[in-house]
């Protein structure tokens, strides 16, 4: 089987005995050291990712004290397109400002097909890398990078501020710890990337990580457990912070389809909610059936008054003043209080979406 | 000029066969002694090179009989002949110097017809007069489309190279940019480029606008130093550069011909590219990009690196196996065997990381999440990218777990048509795993699809049938790659599991599909392999087909299939009677349980009696029938209808038998066969139609052997 391990390597490259064995029994079925083999191996390897089946109460905390506010404003205002991005090789977050330069020309020379573009030198764009410290929850998780591209008209008077064109983050919040560790450690995971801005800078931003990090971007659309369990989490913090209203849109597949704007007042909610998970229970976390039965309850309540069964169409958004998300993989982030549950679960869907 | 007179004696060889090399020392006695007959005898080509190299500096050039006499006498020699290396080193100089005028500078520069290569020296000298700045215009023109031309044939190229600075200082010459351009796209390595050579580059394109020259020498830059300079390349640039050699492309080429067998240069000269531009349109189209990775390579600049994609051979890949540098796209290797080799070798863990991500992720977003629309073009891509991974594994002789992880998710959306032949073999290269997932992962989807499809499906068990055959041989060297969570029983359960999932499959496909032939026969194919673990894959297991395949095959109407039971039999045989042996000899730590044994006894019984002793229902065996009911079928001597003579698939042997014994009766009694020596005869008839099988099985079962010699009469096995 193994016709190739007749050279074994000299003493440049790795020895199999300076690798970490840790990883290695994770993959189940297929480890041997004598002959080690390394093209099989992804971290994760199907049986690390599982869709968690409960999680903590969304717990307010000022983020303003751990992240810069100026950071946080950023993120804050903008609708996100998210994606997901496989392990980042070669990333270093010591590097941004090199990287800031090389994507400017990057961008520069796409725009201006067959011409040369000098690193380093201002045409056009200007590019920031910037680190968000203190997002991170865990010390697997990498710190996140946020992108700015402002552009620069040709013509534009000295006076004018140049605008900003193009804003996209890629973040790792509470990241499976185990899939995190067993990367190798030239590999930086921020698998969750959120762009605002022109489809064709997001398509240039995403083809030069590409090129520059050998990964790979893929569109990230979320489903309805996700949003399940944004509509319970999020009414779940009613009482510390008002939510305003919990709005959900449905989309119903009737000839012609059939779309359901569901809008609840915040106290109603709250309170059943709470019927499902009394506030003052002593177990923090929240079920994943507790979930789905608030889910339900609100369905019925449509039923009774409509009859129409909510639970044959799919939930396509959910929105409350701490934010909204949309099926397709749109977000907002209303509230920066709250951004630590949205982000974990938003990295949890980008982690399940590497491929493996 | 010492040697001018030895270059004399060859330039007047007279059958005009000029060495193949200058300075070959093999010809030398020969020449020597030619050149010692032709001693006194005047030769006006060496005279003519002489008198050329010593035009000085201010010769009268108008009305100069005998310069241009001597020309004259080198020209003719060169169109016809080519000129030898240092000939060419002497009229270079003389040209470029302008002593015999500028007139005659461009007519030498025509004629300056290379037999065999060109010395590094005079183009080197003749960058030198060009730094002069003597020289008209058209002829430093000239000049670089010669050297442009004649490029393949330098010796060497390193003291150019050593002058690059030289050479690149032209590129603001307006006249010469396109040429020099050419030039140093030929030269460049990555030493060259430095961030003021980039500067002055772009300043010229800032004036001059986007060229095709700069933009290709930019590339290449590019190429070599991502960190200085970018550049993308619209989809339909005009690639290449110009055709330069069109003064002398006439000539070179007949001086060529005539020198066949000599040096080959490529015409072509001008498309010399490097580096080819990819589309990148689509995630599999950037197979071939060579961006370097933007971090490291100022690190190590100093040191001479190979980019795993310019090695050509498996040496090349030998000697700098130290000094290797992986592309900055790893996907990019996917399909190079020369790049697989050495992954496999190094087991660098990240850079097999890096191939699996992007494969796990290409066949995600191109299988999984877009759906595929079916269209031929879409497929045809598709079926490539499947067939380059399958190219890949069977290399590396193991799957990339991203494949499998794909196919695992791939399974319960798949149609079972869409690219079938692909993901059959892709499902082939699946390593075993332990049998809880390999029925979680793989037999429940496939069943699913199994159920539920065509005939020609269910044949593709053949898939099945290489997928257990890649495991046992994976077990033949089972102790050293046995995976560590897997323990021998672990593996073995997997193997059993798997076996058994394929008989499941077969005996109801062939009862579904009324025994098909064809998927009979690729059963039975695969129990060939199965009977055979023991001694063929010395693994402790053995697994009986089911009824369900045993008797439809035993039953079958073509002869094939019941000779292949006989082979599978006989097989099966020889494997317990070893098993059983090795058991008694010493305590084996394997036991192989009596109900294999049972199983085997009952099949074989069965087998025997319909086919040899005519007793297809016996009382007490699998298939007992009510006698009753045989009787209602009004099937004359019925229990005989399954023995070597009346058995469907024997039976037009038995009347061809009959035919050939007794050609003159009417009435066919095939009875009369069984009698005395016809009995014997037939077995060899029967046997010498290639029904090795049934032979070996008639041979070991029953003492039989038609006929040769007689053997104790065995029993079937009836241990334990």
């Amino acid at each position: 089987r193994y016709i190739c391990c007749w050279y074994y390597p000299c003493s440049a490259v790795n020895t199999p005995a300076s690798r970490p064995l840790t990883r290695r029994s994770k993959s189940y079925g297929r480890s041997c050291v004598e002959a080690p083999s390394y093209f099989w191996q992804t971290p994760g390897h199907l049986t690390v990712l599982k869709v968690p089946t409960s999680r903590g109460a969304a717990k307010s905390q000022l983020i303003t004290n751990k992240v810069d506010p100026e950071h946080i404003a950023l993120l804050v205002k903008n609708e996100w397109k998210l994606s997901y991005v496989t392990p980042l090789h070669h990333f270093r977050h010591t590097q941004l400002k090199s990287y800031s330069r090389h994507l400017a020309a990057f961008i520069a020379a796409e725009n201006q097909q067959g011409v040369a573009v000098e690193v380093g030198l201002e045409a056009g764009f200007k590019v920031t890398f910037t680190a968000v410290l203190g997002l991170a929850e865990t010390d697997e998780d990498a710190e996140t990078v946020f992108i700015q591209i402002q552009s620069k008209p040709a013509f534009a008077a000295a006076a004018d501020a140049p605008k900003v064109v193009w804003r996209g983050w890629l973040t790792c919040v509470n990241g499976d710890p185990e899939y995190l560790r067993s990367l190798p450690s030239d590999f930086v995971s921020l698998p969750l990337f959120c762009t605002s801005g022109s489809e064709s800078l997001t398509t240039l931003v995403k083809t030069w990580f590409e090129r520059a990090f050998d990964c790979n971007f893929g569109s990230l659309a979320l489903n309805s457990t996700t949003l399940n369990w944004l509509a319970a989490l999020w009414t779940g913090c009613h009482p510390t912070c008002n939510i305003r209203h919990l709005k959900l849109a449905w989309s119903l597949p009737t000839q012609p389809p059939l779309d359901v704007s569901y809008t609840v007042n915040p106290q109603d909610a709250w309170e059943l909610w709470n019927s499902i998970h009394p506030e003052e229970s002593t177990d923090d976390k929240i079920d994943i059936k507790e979930v789905q039965s608030f889910i339900n309850g609100l369905e019925t309540h449509f039923f009774r008054h409509f009859k129409i069964y909510l639970s044959a169409g799919t939930l396509v958004k959910v929105s409350t003043a701490l934010g909204s998300a949309h099926l397709d993989g749109k977000i907002k982030i209303g509230n920066s209080d709250y951004i630590t549950t949205l982000l974990t679960l938003l990295t949890e869907s980008a982690l399940l979406k590497m491929p493996t | 000029m010492a040697d001018l007179s030895n270059l004399a004696g060859l330039g007047s060889d007279p059958s005009g066969e000029i060495d193949s090399s200058a300075s070959s020392a093999n010809n030398r006695s020969l020449r020597l002694a030619e050149k010692e007959k032709r001693k006194g005898e005047a030769d006006p080509f060496g005279l003519a090179v002489k008198y050329l190299s010593q035009v000085e500096a201010g010769t009268v050039v108008r009305g100069n009989d005998e310069l241009e006499r001597n020309m004259l006498v080198v020209e003719t020699v060169a169109l016809s002949k080519g000129l030898p290396s240092e000939v060419i080193t002497v009229l270079l100089d003389l040209a470029l110097s302008l002593n015999a005028g500028t007139g005659n500078c461009a007519r030498v520069l025509k004629f300056l017809i290379p037999a065999t290569v060109v010395p590094q020296e005079a183009i080197v000298k003749g960058v030198s007069w060009l730094c002069v700045g003597k020289m008209p215009m058209n002829a430093q023109v000239l000049f670089v489309r010669w050297v442009l031309t004649v490029f393949d044939l330098i010796d060497c190229k390193d003291n150019l190279r050593s002058i690059y600075g030289f050479i690149f200082s032209f590129v603001t010459e307006e006249n010469l940019c396109p040429f020099i351009c050419h030039l140093l796209y030929l030269l460049t390595m990555r030493e060259h480029v430095h961030p003021y050579r980039v500067r002055k580059l772009l300043d010229i394109q800032a004036k001059m606008g986007r060229q095709p020259f700069l933009t290709q020498l930019l590339a290449l830059y590019k190429v070599f130093r991502p960190d200085l300079v970018t550049l993308s390349l619209p989809s339909r640039v005009r690639t290449g550069f110009k055709n330069h050699n069109s003064t002398w492309k006439v000539a070179l080429s007949a001086v060529q011909r005539k020198n066949k067998g000599a040096v080959l240069v490529d015409q072509s000269l001008s498309l010399d590219v490097k580096e080819k531009p990819s589309t990148r349109k689509r995630v599999r189209c950037h197979l071939c990009n060579t961006v370097k990775s933007l971090t490291e390579h100022t690190l190590n600049s100093n040191k001479k690196v190979f980019c795993l994609q310019e090695l050509r051979s498996f040496r090349e890949l030998l000697e700098n196996i130290h000094n290797i540098e992986l592309p900055a796209q790893m996907g990019s290797l996917l399909g190079s065997a020369l790049a697989l080799h050495y992954l496999d070798c190094v087991q660098d863990e990240s850079a097999s990381l890096r191939l699996n991500f992007w494969l796990g992720h290409s066949l995600q977003e191109e299988f999984l999440l877009c759906p595929v629309d079916g269209s031929s073009d879409n497929t045809s891509e598709a079926c490539r990218f499947l067939s380059t991974i399958l190219f890949s594994q069977q290399f590396l002789q193991e799957g990339f777990s991203s494949t499998e992880s794909f196919l695992y998710k791939f399974l319960s959306v798949w149609d079972g048509c869409l690219l079938r032949p692909q993901i059959l073999d892709l499902l082939s290269d699946i390593p075993l795993m332990p049998s809880f997932y390999m029925h979680k992962l793989l037999f429940e989807p496939l069943k699913q699809l199994y159920f539920t499809s065509t005939v020609f499906f269910k044949v593709c068990m053949v898939l099945l049938f290489f997928f257990l055959s890649v495991c046992l041989y994976q077990a033949r060297a089972w102790p050293c790659v046995l995976p560590r969570t897997m323990t021998l029983s672990g593996f073995m359960d997997s193997v059993m599991e798997l076996v058994r999932f394929v008989g499941l499959l077969a005996s109801e496909g062939l009862r579904l599909e009324n025994c098909h032939v064809l998927l009979l026969n690729q059963t039975l194919a695969f129990y060939e392999t199965v009977c055979d673990m023991f001694l063929k894959y010395s693994l402790p297991l053995i697994i009986m087909p089911p009824a369900g395949v045993f008797y439809p095959a035993l039953f079958a109407t073509d002869s094939v299939s019941v000779d292949r039971l006989g082979y599978i039999m006989y097989r099966y045989r020889k494997n317990l009677t070893l098993a059983k042996k090795q058991e008694q000899q010493r305590e084996q730590t394997f036991h192989i349980s009596r109900n294999t044994y049972k199983e085997f006894n009952r099949n074989l019984q069965a087998m025997v009696n319909s086919m040899w002793n005519s007793w297809w229902c016996i009382p007490g065996s699998d298939i007992e029938i009510d006698k009753d009911l045989i009787s209602l079928s009004k099937v004359p001597e019925p229990w005989c209808r399954f023995d070597l003579i009346h058995h469907p698939a024997l039976f037009s042997y038995a009347i061809e038998f009959h035919q050939r014994c007794w050609p003159e009766r009417k009435n066919v009694d095939l009875g009369s066969i069984k009698t005395g020596k016809y009995w014997n005869w037939y077995m060899e008839f029967l046997f010498n139609q290639g029904f090795d099988g049934l032979n070996n099985f008639i041979q070991t079962n029953t003492g039989h052997s038609s006929g040769l010699s007689s053997q104790d009469d065995r029993q079937p096995t009836s241990q334990p």
